[in-house]
């Protein structure tokens, strides 16, 4: 009983007086944008026909059905061209913003609105990528997601660096503006009643914004540090329970993905991956499913070990070297689905939530990596242009390992 | 969420801590944390960012944390169980409560992850399309049957980034019209109104596309129907399975006048709308 009492009191201490899993927040926001944001770009020269008010899925049809389950979508909003187009740019640009962890809260909160707006405004367009995304972006704005590898982390390093030296730091003046400009945005859109549908996205956009407001009042006028602790104790206790949505969710894919198959006669009698690579939608490479499928007993495993995978992964979460190992499986199938079966978006999005359950270790690795290659890369560029180089690069991929860059 | 940052906002009014309470209240919640790493002890920390955590709390504000923590905690729970409960095979619990689940999920977190199962698709369905055009001179004529499927196809292969438009689009609004039609072809509810006139508008923008009309012609009528051939069986298995193709003719529709295509839409749905009231929680 008392053993049972110590783990309760130390999972208690665990999360809440830290938001756990930094690395694998960060790499999911930037998994899940980068998916978003090359999807855009992507879709660019077919974004009218996909989401525009005059594409097929106009604004009339879209309005009759949103009228009966209230999803949020700011494209209703207007159905001028100006307000699409905006609303497009808008969602590459917040896309962009939180890949960088710039403005981390705020930018997620926007690009969820973002995805919403799109997704929402003409939903027999996507797939499970798209599904993914959707979901995803909802639960990504409860986490502090940029706590490494973004621009938010530099911000705050310098300040301590700064403040370390004994300068003086002026206050934040991009923060309340970006709060200010929003909240009336908000304000304006909900009198308006364009928040009357669905109260899910309405009740997130007004807790972020006065919880905001609540941070802000709390950081600089509270005369003791209790409440700004309490807050930040709240804060954590809300990512980890996102981080913990975001797992579950995970889990519940492949869960349901394997189970299902399962009752399938086609993965029982092992000929099921046969045939999607002979479905006119998703056989981009005819030659190679050909060769992929030429052995019955090559089909027949991938098949059954699909389905093994699938089923198993959750369970392997209790043996972290069981997990890594199935998470590579995983990994790699859906790097060659997203080529043979042409579902490029959707094989990033998975790999992107696949990413949340990867060994810190690796992370770490990953992002010493990633400075290095940049490091290289901008010592390369400078000393075409400048043969006094600077010696070292900034590598705000990874404060801790700050001096990789001078390695290499 | 938002009672979460309730949580938070209720200490900002919350009275001024006392900090000869500090040591007293932070044994009870933090009962001997065994993890030594925790700096569990000294408020009067001489570094000038105080230490984080609920044990550098006092009570008033551990009360606080502890509320946010229990709220995250059954928001978090509630909202996994739905989850499971939404992608879960019907059973006794969505049966006795499927209108809470519901609630609680649609619009915002519906999902179906039955990738490929529980049996793959193993047919190819070819959605095909003929007009009838008004032609320049007054008289009418049938045009063939458009394969925009096989258009589609086309368009995949060799592709490494296949747009929506060419994988999802006809594809799963033809999903989307046989969900809400019956075997006669007549729409059930809101929804089969609506993949109609989402269909038409399809056919008739790729009809477009492909100037179906010709010169000075006029697209009057469209009819579409799918081509459903079986996925041949594997080389080394013995199954045989029928390669003639079925086919499903819809109605001729007529194609609204310029402008009037939103009139055309209400129409449709006018007399479904009823029905629609029926369907509602059972998307």
């Amino acid at each position: 009983m008392n053993r049972f009492a110590l783990a309760i009191s130390s999972g208690i201490a665990r999360v809440t007086e830290s938001a756990l899993g930094p690395y694998q927040t960060a790499v999911i926001r930037i998994g899940f944008t980068a998916t978003w944001l090359l999807f855009l770009l992507r879709e660019f020269p077919h974004r009218q026909e996909l989401y525009g008010p005059d594409g097929p899925w106009d604004l009339d049809l879209a309005q009759q059905l949103i009228g009966t389950n209230g999803s949020f979508t700011a494209l209703m909003w207007s159905g001028s061209r100006f307000w699409f187009e905006s609303v497009y740019a808008l969602a590459v640009l917040t896309s962009v913003l939180l890949l960088l962890g710039w403005r981390t809260r705020t930018m997620s909160v926007l690009f969820m609105v973002g995805v919403l707006s799109l997704q929402n405004r003409s939903i027999f367009m996507g797939d499970g990528g798209d599904n993914v995304l959707h979901l995803m972006c909802l639960y990504l704005v409860f986490t502090r997601c940029g706590q490494v590898w973004s621009l938010d982390e530099r911000r705050a390093r310098l300040a301590r660096e700064a403040h370390a030296r004994g300068e003086r730091i002026g206050p934040d003046r991009v923060g309340p503006a970006l709060w200010s400009v929003l909240g009336f945005v908000l304000v304006a859109v909900t009198a308006a009643g364009r928040l009357d549908g669905d109260l899910t996205v309405p009740v997130i956009l007004w807790g972020i914004w006065l919880g905001q407001a609540v941070w802000w009042i709390v950081g600089r006028r509270a005369r003791t540090a209790q409440p700004r602790i309490l807050l930040d104790v709240v804060g954590n206790i809300v990512h980890n329970g996102a981080l913990l949505v975001i797992m579950a969710e995970a889990c519940l894919i492949y869960a349901t993905a394997g189970w299902y198959k399962i009752q399938g006669s086609r993965w029982q009698d092992g000929t099921a991956v046969y045939y999607p690579l002979h479905l006119d939608y998703f056989s981009p490479w005819p030659a190679l499913a050909d060769v992929l499928s030429s052995s019955g007993t090559m089909v027949m495993l991938i098949t059954y070990g699909t389905v093994v995978v699938q089923v198993a992964f959750p369970f392997t979460l209790f043996n972290r070297r069981v997990k890594n190992v199935l998470l590579a499986a995983m990994i790699t199938e859906h790097a060659v689905i997203a080529i043979v079966l042409g579902l490029p978006f959707f094989s990033l999005a998975m790999i992107a939530a696949d990413a949340v359950f990867l060994p810190t270790s690796f992370l770490r690795r990953l992002g010493e990596w990633a400075a290095r290659a940049r490091g290289r890369l901008s010592r390369l560029v400078r000393r075409d242009d400048d043969p006094a180089a600077r010696p070292e690069p900034r590598t705000p991929e990874n404060p801790e390992h700050a001096h990789v860059g001078s390695q290499a | 969420m938002a009672d979460a940052y309730d949580a938070g906002s209720a200490a900002r009014h919350g009275p001024e801590e006392e900090p000869q309470d500090a040591p007293a209240v932070i044994v009870p919640v933090v009962v001997s944390s065994p993890t030594p790493a925790t700096p569990a002890t000294p408020p009067a920390s001489p570094s000038p960012e105080p230490r984080t955590g609920v044990a550098a709390l006092s009570l008033r504000y551990q009360i606080g944390a502890a509320l946010a923590l229990a709220v995250v905690a059954i928001a978090v729970c509630v909202h996994i169980g739905m989850v499971f409960l939404h992608v879960a095979p019907p059973n006794t619990v969505t049966k006795q409560h499927g209108k809470a689940i519901d609630d609680w999920i649609y619009p915002e977190f519906e999902q179906n992850w039955k990738l490929f199962a529980p049996n793959p698709l193993q047919q190819n369905i070819a959605v095909q399309v003929r007009a009838q055009v008004g032609t320049a001179d007054g008289g009418t004529r049938t045009t063939g049957w458009y394969d925009l499927s096989a258009q589609d196809g086309r368009a995949i292969d060799g592709n490494l980034l296949p747009s929506h438009t060419q994988q999802n689009e006809l594809r799963r609004a033809w999903d989307f019209f046989v969900a809400t039609h019956d075997a006669q072809n007549r729409p059930v509810g809101l929804r089969g109104a609506l993949s109609e006139t989402y269909l038409r508008r399809i056919v008739q923008l790729r009809l477009d596309r492909a100037n179906a009309a010709g010169d000075g012609g006029v697209v009057e009528r469209v009819q579409v129907r799918s081509r459903t051939t079986n996925v041949r069986p594997p080389k080394w298995s013995d199954e045989q399975v029928s390669d003639k193709p079925t086919y499903r003719v819809l109605p001729w529709w007529w194609v609204p006048e310029e402008g009037a295509g939103s009139a055309d839409g209400n129409d449709a749905v006018g007399g479904t709308a009823a029905a629609d009231e029926a369907e509602g929680g059972a998307r």
